[in-house]
């Protein structure tokens, strides 16, 4: 019970819940001993007794069984039509969505002619001809649900068609029965599963509401929909036989509504959880921000334009806490670029959204460390401190970011323009038309043609490379003192890319536009033809720091080396492309991380030492660092 | 564009038509002669001369197929005949009830978008503390009370213990209009605790899945103030899916309104179908379910065009 | 333990602890700035329907609203006062020259809402659009029995019918019956200008229909009341809500289980009488009933008292016989009480059957009318006592009445009234020369009742009535064509301050509308 996986728990209360109202009506004959359609007149309206627990209706008919038979109608209904519909629906739209064609026609014309009526309005005309009664709302709502599924079926199974295993099976001479049905059908089951609790609950609805109009049960059967009907003659004389019916079947259907929701959450982990319980529990167990000023070194934040000291930003997982970067400590100068590289998910980009209090929360946070900026008015601003005003003068104004993505970071719904007059109104309070006029100005300074017109376009528009350059115009905007890029080229074709390094550099060489640049990458490549200085991080931490000829020419990390060898480099002499170096051995989780040097199980220098405890940063060089204490042996 | 539209609306009238002819076929089917029960009130014996007097008055004794082309070329001449009870054009019935339902469906709606937006925003900007919480477990209760138990609820409480309000009924707005929307109220109030409490669940999510965006995080990184972002990173961006949702639910109420027309005796639409079902008044039947078929089909089509226009990404092609 | 239980109910009052958190929920959330509803207006009478009309023809009968609403507009020769006695309307007179010819005098001061006098060729114009072959009047085949109008003046009319029928007389005071300008007629034959004592002056259609008194109402002084308005509640509850809360002034249909709280609150009355009736028909062509044992343990099997219990809260009177008032000369103790509550003799009836262990059978009824869906329900459980499994058929009205006119059924419960107070009214429910009708069993032909009921309807002569009737009450009493369960209570409700309304007692309880001219308000 203790190790079900966290996304089978959310499903457990509301399924309880369900199967507690299942198991209620099923053994009804055993919970209660009453008829409940025995009539008693005499004792009509009898309140609660130990005999009738909820009392008696207006045949003096016991009501707590009436309640409990009335559950097993409306869960007969509702099953019995989840499922008829759930065949017949899953059927048609798993062969309108493989064979296309006349099949897929009639699949969905037929759907849309079904759901071009309201529900409750096809129910009442069909109810009318076929005559009330507990078969024709089966029919009734097969009919209605059919083109739900069916459409869930067909939109999924035209998506499963083209995906290699089933060309695969295809191929392998399978059968189609068994194709759709041994393939197909496993793949879509998740989408149908939820369908189908959502048909369930609009069925007991429904059953419910037809009964209440007179069209649904046919009495004496119970029904809740015909218990309230009834009961709603007499409501203002004793209304609590009108109520116990409300009661369950809010109950009722809140129960199999939570099951729906956590059934979403379960096949679609993208969407939003609505159980949100689990993580605020553990958004609470943070620890507090650690304040050590000491670690500052006061010479260098003097002169530097950003200083970090012993960051450390911790993020909550299902696992438990993660350090996504762990005592990151550099400096940027003026005018100076520093290179930030790593493979994914060895915390540099998690660094950079640090400096700006990025970080998202409430899942992450930045526990300790200090981050001092020198402002444009030569202030230094201590970041961590600052509140979120303090931060927001600071963003866009002082520190201005560009990210990997260009297409998603815009927003699609305004034109391009409008997003660069955005910082300059609220950092410059300018009006929106002056905005929209230097906006002009920045595209043209980064080199888009035309860009009066180009600001009315929207992202979708534009290319991956001019999206970019409006993202980089966007971070020119207000002439921040630093810019830090996230993988700016990452994203974008290899033309693109040469196009985009060159504009920021040439950007970086204008004489007004003296910034410094904190260039997040994973390749090297790049690294070489941008940055002054190197900054190598290894699941969190730096391992290595300095001068990029210094350490391209010779590494003091085994992991630095590493990287460089599985650069891909072409032999001019014969065109032929040498066999890639590849790291052995993967990436060890963040939650997993040995005690000591996390490159240690892929290192081949490793000693015992390297395993026990964390290297110190050692000095390499000038200006140069090194986590390995073995620096010495990889240069010899 | 315009040709995608010209062919949509093609495509969402042809499907008017079929639904109609569907509906005159069906509606022929349904046991109960029109005629004899014109003649049956009061527990009567008509007698077969007169009842066939009367299937001839109504042109019942046609044969169907003549019927369905009589209905036909009169729909489309604008004639959507009379009642088979007095005569009453049917056109003029309908052009007079629709707007009450559509009226009730708006004022839900506002209702609901007032109470449910908002509330949205912020349990979404709340995550997971403790105002999301309640405010989604109310959701979750709100969504899961039908709204005939609400209605029925909210009469014997408001109309029959406090006596606030009537407990149901009808005054043209032009003759009282204060009374008017005292009838309005209850209706309303009770088609918008579902509603509401859905388009609350999906601006939750809405906004939840926005606020994880890129373009939420380069507004942020611009320096942009908290409300701003909000406003104009988040909200804006996540009205395309809300709007879609209530536009469709809208669509839906259409016809749902059925169970609160009963309830609270708002003459509207649906009830009105209700009433031309039980009395087998085919020239009504027909029409209602005309005009409630196309409005819903049109109205799922708008919706899809004012998606693009929300989000421009979306090409209509 | 159990008493202790019952005691803690007693002393917590659960009506009371309801409604306390409730008034206190809803305080909260709403603040109550909305005022009561209207209190009394002099001058103007509200009345609340229990249904919107589904047309107000003169000569059709769609029901007690339609026929509440047509009587404000339309008037006949006759009419009924508030003690059900037919009285004069648009003929100040009349006399009964022989039993098939009748003389009426009309008023001279009567005129039609155009403004026309009312004439002698008005009726005859009338009379004759009514027995027209295609004619679609609840009384054609009445008005097709006549021979002769004849108009010798613009005042007098004379009727010569083609049999003598003492029931002429109630048929020229049915509310179905209603004078109609004769030239408009001509003109249009859909156009029906009456000379009632309101004019509609506005429709709401679907809910609401406004009145006006008509200046020239040939009753002088009357309406008592200048404006009429009539409110649609279909919804019971509603219609009481309305009621108590004094949106309505006056409501028809009062359900029976609010005539406790109206009897018991001091702004309100009520006048409630025994009108209509609940019975049982039978299909008499195929099925399991054609066997008149088993009918006869229908008969005994049903416990009257529950019906009346559960379907009509106590309201209503066990009917074990004839379906005849005790105020008609014809009543006669001796064809009353037959059916009682005796399930042993239901059983040794069945078994005579041969049906000893039971058998199953189909009750039709409909889900649309809650007392006919009640009745049915207690039916079903007094006779699964006996051993007969039935299974309720609920369609909605309409096509409960198509089945019923069809013959697809074993057995149905009715309710119903006569169309006058005059036995012959029992022709409705057991003539079986007549055409098929659900209000009749299906099938059901007895050439000696038919025969009875003829005569009956030709002899003027009271005592020779009476012996033909103690023949035709016996007589269908030991063939049971139908099987009676209780007469129906029917009530309006009212404000204190009305005055001058009547409910018509016996089957003309549907009539009542005849008095709403009489209505003060203050």
């Amino acid at each position: 019970m203790l190790n079900i996986d966290a996304k089978y728990r959310n499903i457990l209360p509301p399924l309880i819940g369900v199967a507690l109202v299942f198991l209620l009506a099923l053994l009804a004959p055993f919970i209660t001993g009453h008829d409940p359609v025995h009539m008693s007149i005499s004792e009509r309206m009898a309140p609660p007794s130990m005999e009738h627990l909820l009392g008696q209706d207006n045949y003096g008919r016991d009501i707590f069984s009436r309640l409990l038979y009335g559950a097993r109608v409306s869960i007969a209904v509702a099953l019995f039509s989840a499922l008829s519909a759930g065949i017949l629906g899953i059927t048609i739209g798993i062969i309108g969505g493989y064979f296309g064609g006349i099949a897929e026609l009639i699949t969905v014309r037929l759907a849309d002619i079904i759901l071009s009526f309201p529900p409750i309005l096809l129910a009442l005309l069909i109810v009318t001809i076929l005559g009330p009664g507990v078969e024709t709302l089966g029919l009734v709502l097969t009919i209605l649900y059919m083109p739900g599924y069916a459409r869930v079926a067909y939109g999924e199974t035209l998506s499963m068609r083209q995906l290699e295993f089933v060309e695969a099976a295809r191929a392998l001479g399978s059968p189609t029965w068994r194709i759709l049905a041994l393939t197909i059908l496993p793949n879509i089951l998740g989408p149908l599963i939820v369908q189908f609790s959502l048909t369930v609950s609009s069925a007991v609805l429904i059953e419910s509401g037809l009964s209440f109009l007179g069209l649904g049960v046919v009495p004496p059967d119970p029904s809740w929909g015909l218990m309230i009907r009834e009961a709603r003659a007499y409501m203002v004389y004793t209304p609590m036989p009108l109520l116990w019916p409300c009661i369950a079947l809010t109950i009722t259907v809140l129960a199999v509504n939570s099951l729906c929701d956590a059934l979403r959450d379960f096949y679609d982990p993208r969407a939003v959880s609505t159980n949100f319980l689990a993580n605020l529990a553990k958004t609470l167990i943070y620890a507090p921000i650690a304040k050590d000023y000491s670690q500052i070194d006061a010479q260098k934040a003097e002169s530097a334009l950003l200083s970090t000291s012993g960051l450390r930003t911790e993020f909550v997982t299902p696992k438990g806490r993660i350090r996504a970067s762990n005592d990151v400590s550099f400096t940027v100068a003026p005018g100076e670029t520093v290179a930030l590289v790593g493979e994914s998910g060895s915390g540099k980009t998690i660094t950079g959204l640090s400096v700006l209090g990025l970080v998202p929360e409430p899942l992450g946070k930045m526990t300790s460390g200090q981050v001092a900026l020198r402002s444009k008015s030569d202030e230094i601003i201590c970041i961590e401190e600052l509140d979120d005003e303090g931060l927001q003068q600071v963003r866009g104004d002082e520190i201005a970011m560009v990210f990997q993505e260009p297409m998603s970071s815009l927003n699609p719904v305004y034109p391009v323009g409008e997003q660069i007059a955005e910082s300059l109104r609220y950092h410059r309070k300018i009006s929106r038309p002056q905005a929209l006029l230097t906006a002009v100005d920045l595209l043209e300074s980064v080199g888009i043609s035309d860009p009066a017109k180009r600001i009315k376009d929207y992202p979708h528009q534009m290319s991956g490379g001019m999206q970019q350059r409006v993202m980089i115009a966007m971070a020119l905007s207000c002439s921040p003192s630093l810019i830090i890029a996230d993988e700016p080229t990452t994203a974008l074709d290899v033309t693109i890319q040469a196009q985009i390094l060159e504009l920021l550099r040439n950007i970086r060489n204008q004489e007004n536009r003296s910034f410094g640049m904190l260039f997040i990458t994973h390749n090297l490549g790049v690294v070489a033809e941008i940055a002054d200085r190197v900054l190598v991080m290894y699941c969190g931490r730096i391992v290595e720091s300095g001068p990029v000829s210094n350490l391209f020419r010779s590494p003091a990390h085994p992991y630095t080396k590493g990287l460089l060898a599985s650069i891909p480099h072409i032999d001019h002499s014969s065109g032929d492309r040498q066999p890639l170096y590849a790291i052995p051995g993967t990436v060890p989780a963040l939650d997993e991380l040995p005690p000591g040097c996390a490159f240690a199980p892929r290192c081949n220098l490793a000693i015992e030492a390297c395993v026990q405890e964390l290297p110190e940063l050692e000095v390499v060089g000038d200006g140069h660092w090194s986590r390995c204490p073995r620096w010495r042996e990889l240069r010899g | 564009m315009w040709r995608y539209i010209i062919k949509r609306v093609f495509i969402a009238l042809m499907l008017v038509f079929v639904v109609t002819s569907i509906v005159f076929l069906v509606i022929h089917l349904i046991p109960g002669d029109p005629a004899m029960l014109l003649l049956s009130g009061g527990g009567v014996d008509p007698a077969p001369e007169v009842v066939d007097a009367m299937r001839r008055r109504l042109g019942l004794d046609l044969p169907i197929w003549t019927q369905y082309i009589n209905y036909v070329t009169g729909i489309l001449q604008g004639d959507f005949g009379t009642s088979f009870q007095d005569d009453h054009p049917v056109a003029e019935e309908i052009a007079k009830r629709l707007p009450r339902t559509i009226e009730l469906i708006l004022a839900a709606t506002a209702l609901s978008i007032l109470i449910g937006v908002p509330l949205g925003i912020l349990a979404a900007l709340q995550h997971g503390k403790y105002v999301d919480r309640t405010l989604a477990l109310g959701a979750g209760l709100m969504l899961s009370v039908p709204v005939f138990v609400t209605g029925t609820l909210m009469v014997l409480l408001f109309a029959q213990e406090l006596r606030w309000v009537p407990a149901g009924g009808f005054v043209a707005f032009s003759r009282d209009p204060v009374q008017h929307l005292i009838f309005l109220l209850m209706p309303a109030a009770t088609i918008a605790i579902g509603f509401s409490a859905a388009i609350f669940r999906m601006t939750r999510t809405t906004v939840l899945e926005t606020l994880k965006r890129d373009w939420v995080r380069t507004a942020r990184a611009k320096g942009l103030p908290r409300s701003v972002v909000i406003r104009r990173h988040v909200v804006r961006n996540a009205m395309g899916p809300v709007m879609t949702v209530i536009g469709l639910q809208m669509g839906t109420l259409l016809g749902g309104t059925v169970l609160v027309e009963y309830v609270f005796n708002w003459p509207g639409l649906s009830g009105f179908l209700v009433v031309a079902v039980e009395s087998r008044d085919y020239p009504e039947v027909q029409g209602i379910i005309l005009v409630i078929s196309f409005l819903f089909i049109m109205l799922n089509l708008l919706v899809d065009l004012l998606y693009s226009v929300l989000d421009p990404r979306i090409r209509l092609e | 333990m159990s008493e202790k239980i019952t005691s803690l109910f007693d002393g917590l009052n659960r009506r009371q602890v309801l409604k306390t958190g409730m008034v206190a929920g809803a305080t909260a959330l709403m603040p109550g700035f909305i005022g009561r509803a209207k209190a009394k207006t002099p001058g103007l009478v509200v009345f609340g329907l229990s249904s919107y009309p589904p047309g107000f023809k003169p000569w059709e009968n769609k029901g007690t609203a339609s026929t509440t609403v047509k009587v404000q507009q339309y008037r006949g020769l006759l009419g009924y006062g508030a003690d059900g006695q037919p009285r004069a309307e648009l003929a100040a007179s009349w006399k009964v020259l022989a039993g098939d010819k009748f003389q009426f005098n009309l008023r001279k001061n009567a005129y039609f809402h155009n403004g026309e006098k009312v004439t002698s060729k008005d009726v005859k114009a009338t009379y004759e659009a009514m027995a027209a072959k295609d004619s679609t009047a609840r009384l054609r085949s009445r008005m097709a029995a006549i021979k002769m109008i004849e108009t010798p003046d613009d005042n007098t009319v004379i009727i010569t019918l083609n049999a003598p029928d003492v029931t002429f007389i109630d048929i020229a005071a049915s509310p179905h019956c209603g004078i109609v300008s004769g030239k408009a007629l001509a003109a249009d034959p859909k156009n029906f200008v009456g000379a009632g004592p309101y004019k509609i002056v506005n429709i709401e259609r679907g809910s609401r229909i406004e009145l006006e008194a008509f200046d020239k109402y040939y009753k002088a002084g009357f309406p008592k009341t200048k404006k009429l308005r009539f409110d649609a509640f279909k919804d019971e509850n509603l219609r009481v809500a309305a009621l108590e809360a004094g949106d309505v002034d006056i409501i028809e249909y009062l359900p029976w289980q609010a005539m406790d709280s109206v009897g018991k609150n001091t702004r309100l009355k009520m006048d409630v009488v025994n009108g209509p009736f609940m019975y049982v028909v039978f299909n008499f062509s195929k099925g399991p009933f054609q066997n008149p044992k088993l009918r006869q343990a229908v008969g005994y099997a049903i416990k009257r008292e529950d019906v009346i219990a559960a379907a009509f809260y106590g309201r209503g009177n066990v009917l074990g016989g004839i379906p005849l008032q005790e105020s008609s000369p014809f009543y006669d103790t001796k064809y009353q009480n037959r059916w009682s509550y005796d399930p042993d003799k239901a059983k040794s009836l069945m078994k005579e059957a041969g049906h000893a262990n039971g058998f199953s059978a189909t009750l039709l009824s409909t889900a649309q009318y809650g007392m006919h869906k009640n009745t049915a329900e207690v039916v079903q459980q007094n006779l699964a006592a006996i051993g007969i499994n039935v299974k309720l058929n609920l369609p909605d009205w309409a096509k409960r009445v198509s089945i019923g006119n069809q013959g697809q059924y074993d057995f149905a419960v009715m309710g119903s009234a006569g169309d006058f107070n005059d036995p012959d009214a029992l022709t409705k429910f057991m003539d079986g020369s007549l055409a098929a009708s659900y209000a009749r069993s299906y099938g059901f032909k007895d050439a000696r009742i038919s025969e009875l009921f003829a005569k009956g309807r030709q002899e003027a002569n009271f005592e020779k009535r009476k012996v033909l009737y103690a023949e035709l009450q016996q007589r269908a009493l030991d063939l049971a064509p139908v099987i009676p369960i209780n007469w129906r209570a029917q009530g309006y409700g009212y404000q204190n301050y009305l005055s001058g309304f009547t409910n018509i007692p016996g089957f003309l309880t549907f009539f009542s509308g005849m008095v709403i001219e009489n209505i003060e308000i203050g």
